[in-house]
């Protein structure tokens, strides 16, 4: 009742409502636990979260035109099998092996995009049916295998400068990059406006087909990209690499508040907010001593409240645009 | 104010063929620079076809179109900007979430070192949103500003490249008085800086505001091309609707001395209607009579309960005495034919009888609530054989039978609810002779049975056939009432 008498309240809590939920959830796991606050576990987290906040920001341009793409954990896991396959029987180095990883990612983004974008099918359908069919064919090429990575390369995912893990300056660099892609390129701009209004960015005689297709291959690259900075991480590719990882990455989408209708949202505040706020939550459940099948739980708690407001958003957006109109 | 500079834009002889229907056969459109042109037409007239055409959207079968001296073909609406023309759609193309500025540019950023200028984005959108009269700030999200603002920025879009034909496409439709002065305001600024502008509008006092020229468009080619000064209003609305085909009435007028059966008083509707009143009798056809863009639709709507009213009393005597009800309410004592068959009155893939079983599903329905599909397929048959609908049988799906047909099923399946009120709106577009007649008899058999009949159509030789009074509509007021004998000069100078 409190809410209602006061719009202004609802409105702070659906603009500001994560920052708000990261600072409790960090400021209770801290008080619960003797070592949740340490510099190690937070930078451990960070560098646990990295890869996954990588693909998420890949598969945020997709989602900014208003469409969706869950097959990146399945392009994440053929392209670096197909990387480690290369090395191990064909003589790759490991540079040429990396570049010959993004490359599957590219073309498995090129697939959906073009399925999408040439053929008008829907991006759930096109994107669940190459979710199956790129990790049948990746358990196919490894027989569902974990594959080691040589020794020499072993290492390098876990590099770190003081507490800084390489990875992690990384992904900030991506982050930042793709923010600025997105707010400062004309690419990231028609991809907003396409998810503003796809209707009306044909009229104007915006490029939608291109910049969709290009969107569905720039998130393949991008889950290449996160697939080999697990693979280097663990040290090898397990048949489960980046399984389930579509739902962490669109989990993370959605808590950073970038509307799934497409055209809203802030990449750099976004994505390593909605990361990192479940990487805390599931670590601070480990140091708790929590039941491991307790995450998906909070986890599912915690993207039904993102959901819920983005809806309030919406809603308060609409209502605020109305006043607007009528006034 | 027109100048006789030679003409920027000559279209000649414009012809474009769709499969099974000639959209436009010899069109003409010459205008000059530092001239305002409306351009005008009843609905299916081909001006939009024309305007597409100019605007690289489709290609004609045949034709030529000078600019500048030169002839040009345009392949893409993309050829057509380069060229130097600019089309402010009707719609709005605005992205919601986006900048001022960035709307203004989202087609051509300006760049610096590889990202888009916002320094000279904002100065640019400035001059240009100031050029437009708006007091706006670029970085101002679109989605916070109002449908005028949004108008604005539209044009200033359109205005960025300096372009020497600006097309404006209904530009008024949604603005208030204020925006629409405004509005004027740019448009004359635009011809003193020597731009050619085409105006279309369904409002003829608009174009006696700001126009030079008036070319009129009627079944898909040119019919005139006058000075402003040279026409009156009831002139443009007698070319704009051609000479009426000279057909009988189907009843002679037979105005009704029943008292009402429906009252309605000031009905409002921001933006749509004003203040409006009007009566119907058991047994009276009235038509509604109103240019496009007149409020007629709109009417029919609020009367129904599709689109919310502001304001407004509806008086109900079916029952005996007068009781206040709500539009949602009349319309369970009404049938319904909306303007858009295909969108609105019939569910295209399911069968004749599922179609004619709609209105019905109450009394066909079994103390279950199931649908009984004997009783639902003898009700298609009847109205099938009552209206002589032309199909293969009852299952057949309504999408597949030809439009009079279509329609024969849409207002037959009102017959069994036996409703006592009629708002028909438009309910002969599209239909072939024959058809549109076999429709006006069902019409005048309505109500010879009882039934008070609103008809909107915006062919007056159509109305005349069947009306017993007109009312008469423009800018959303009932502005006449007409008797039956009023003459078709009588109703076009009405409306002009």
């Amino acid at each position: 009742m409190a809410v209602r008498k006061h719009p202004s309240f609802r409105q702070f809590l659906a603009d500001r409502g994560f920052f708000i939920v990261l600072a409790l959830t960090f400021a209770l796991f801290s008080v619960a636990t003797d070592n949740f606050l340490s510099v190690g576990n937070v930078f451990g987290v960070i560098h646990s979260m990295t890869p996954l906040a990588v693909m998420s920001v890949g598969m945020a341009l997709v989602v900014m035109t208003g469409k969706i793409d869950i097959s990146v954990g399945s392009v994440a896991f053929l392209s670096t099998s197909i990387g480690v396959i290369a090395m191990r029987d064909y003589g790759f180095g490991p540079l040429a092996a990396c570049a010959l990883t993004l490359l599957v990612g590219v073309v498995c983004g090129a697939v959906n995009g073009v399925l999408v974008a040439r053929f008008g099918v829907d991006p759930l359908i096109t994107t669940l049916g190459s979710m199956i069919a790129f990790r049948g064919l990746g358990l196919q090429l490894t027989n569902s295998v974990m594959l080691q990575l040589p020794e020499a390369t072993r290492a390098s995912g876990n590099i770190a400068v003081g507490p800084v893990y390489l990875d992690i300056l990384f992904g900030a660099l991506v982050i930042v990059g793709f923010h600025y892609l997105h707010t400062r390129r004309p690419f990231g701009r028609v991809l907003t406006a396409i998810g503003n209004d796809v209707v009306a960015a044909n009229k104007v005689g915006l490029p939608v087909d291109r910049v969709v297709f290009q969107s569905f291959v720039i998130s393949g690259l991008m889950a290449a990209v996160a697939g080999t900075m697990t693979a280097l991480q663990l040290g090898a590719v397990t048949a489960f690499l980046g399984q389930g990882a579509e739902f962490n990455a669109l989990a993370v989408i959605v808590v950073g508040g970038i509307s799934l209708t497409g055209g809203r949202g802030n990449l750099l505040v976004g994505i390593p907010l909605g990361a990192a706020l479940f990487e805390f939550i599931r670590n601070g459940l480990t140091h708790l001593g929590a039941d491991p099948y307790s995450y998906r739980l909070v986890g599912g708690v915690v993207i039904f409240v993102a959901m819920y407001a983005d809806a309030i958003r919406t809603k308060l957006l609409a209502s605020r645009r109305k006043l607007i109109i009528d006034g | 104010m027109a100048t006789s500079s030679e003409p920027i834009l000559c279209m000649t002889d414009i012809d474009k063929h769709f499969p099974g229907v000639i959209a436009l056969t010899k069109a003409r459109l010459t205008v000059r620079p530092g001239e305002v042109m409306a351009l005008m037409g009843a609905n299916g007239a081909g001006k939009s076809t024309l305007m597409n055409v100019l605007g690289g959207v489709i290609s004609p079968n045949g034709g030529t179109i000078e600019l500048s001296g030169a002839t040009v073909a345009f392949q893409s609406p993309r050829d057509s900007k380069a060229a130097g023309i600019a089309f402010v759609h009707q719609e709005l193309t605005m992205f919601g979430t986006m900048t001022v500025a960035e709307n203004i540019f989202i087609d051509d950023f300006p760049m610096a070192s590889q990202l888009t200028d916002t320094r000279r984005m904002r100065a640019e959108a400035t001059r240009l949103l100031d050029l437009v009269g708006a007091r706006i700030e670029p970085d101002m999200p679109v989605e916070q500003l109002g449908t005028g603002d949004r108008q604005l920025i539209e044009i200033a879009r359109a205005l960025r490249r300096n372009p020497k034909v600006i097309i404006f496409d209904e530009p008024t439709s949604s603005l208030t008085d204020r925006e629409r002065h405004r509005l004027f305001e740019v448009v004359r600024s635009l011809r003193q800086a020597g731009a050619a502008v085409i105006y279309i509008t369904h409002f003829l006092d608009e174009i006696f505001a700001v126009c030079d020229r008036v070319t009129v468009m009627r079944d898909g080619t040119t019919v005139s091309d006058n000075a402003i000064a040279e026409v009156t209003a009831a002139d443009v609305v007698r070319l704009m609707l051609g000479p009426t085909e000279e057909a009988g009435r189907l009843r002679p007028p037979t105005p009704s001395s029943a008292s009402a059966l429906v009252e309605v008083s000031g009905l409002s509707r921001s933006g749509a209607l004003r203040d409006v009143a009007l009566s119907l009798r058991p047994g009276e056809i009235v038509g509604l009579w109103g240019l496009l863009g007149s409020g007629r639709t709109e009417l029919i709507r609020a009367l129904m309960g599709l689109d919310p009213i502001d304001d407004g009393r509806i008086t109900w005597f079916g029952d005996g005495q007068g009781r206040s009800v709500t539009p949602t309410e009349l319309c369970g004592f009404a049938g319904l034919v909306t303007e858009d068959r295909r969108g609105e009155g019939i569910v295209a893939p399911q069968s004749i009888t599922d179609n004619v079983a709609l209105p019905n599903l109450g009394h066909l329905s079994s103390a279950l609530g199931v649908i009984d599909g004997r009783r639902a397929e003898k009700l298609a048959c009847e109205t099938m054989n009552r209206l002589s609908v032309k199909a293969s049988g009852p299952q057949q799906a309504i999408g597949t039978l030809s439009g009079g047909n279509q329609q024969k099923v849409v207002l037959g399946r009102w017959l069994a609810v036996q409703p006592r009120l009629f708002l028909l709106d438009e309910p002969t577009r599209g239909l072939d002779v024959s058809a549109k007649t076999d429709i006006l008899k069902l019409v005048v058999e309505l109500a010879q049975s009882g039934c008070a009949v609103l008809f909107v159509s915006s062919e007056l030789g159509e109305l005349m056939r069947v009306a017993d009074r007109y009312l008469v509509m423009s800018r959303g007021q009932i502005i006449d009432d007409l008797p039956p004998t009023a003459s078709e000069d009588d109703l076009m100078r009405a409306v002009a």
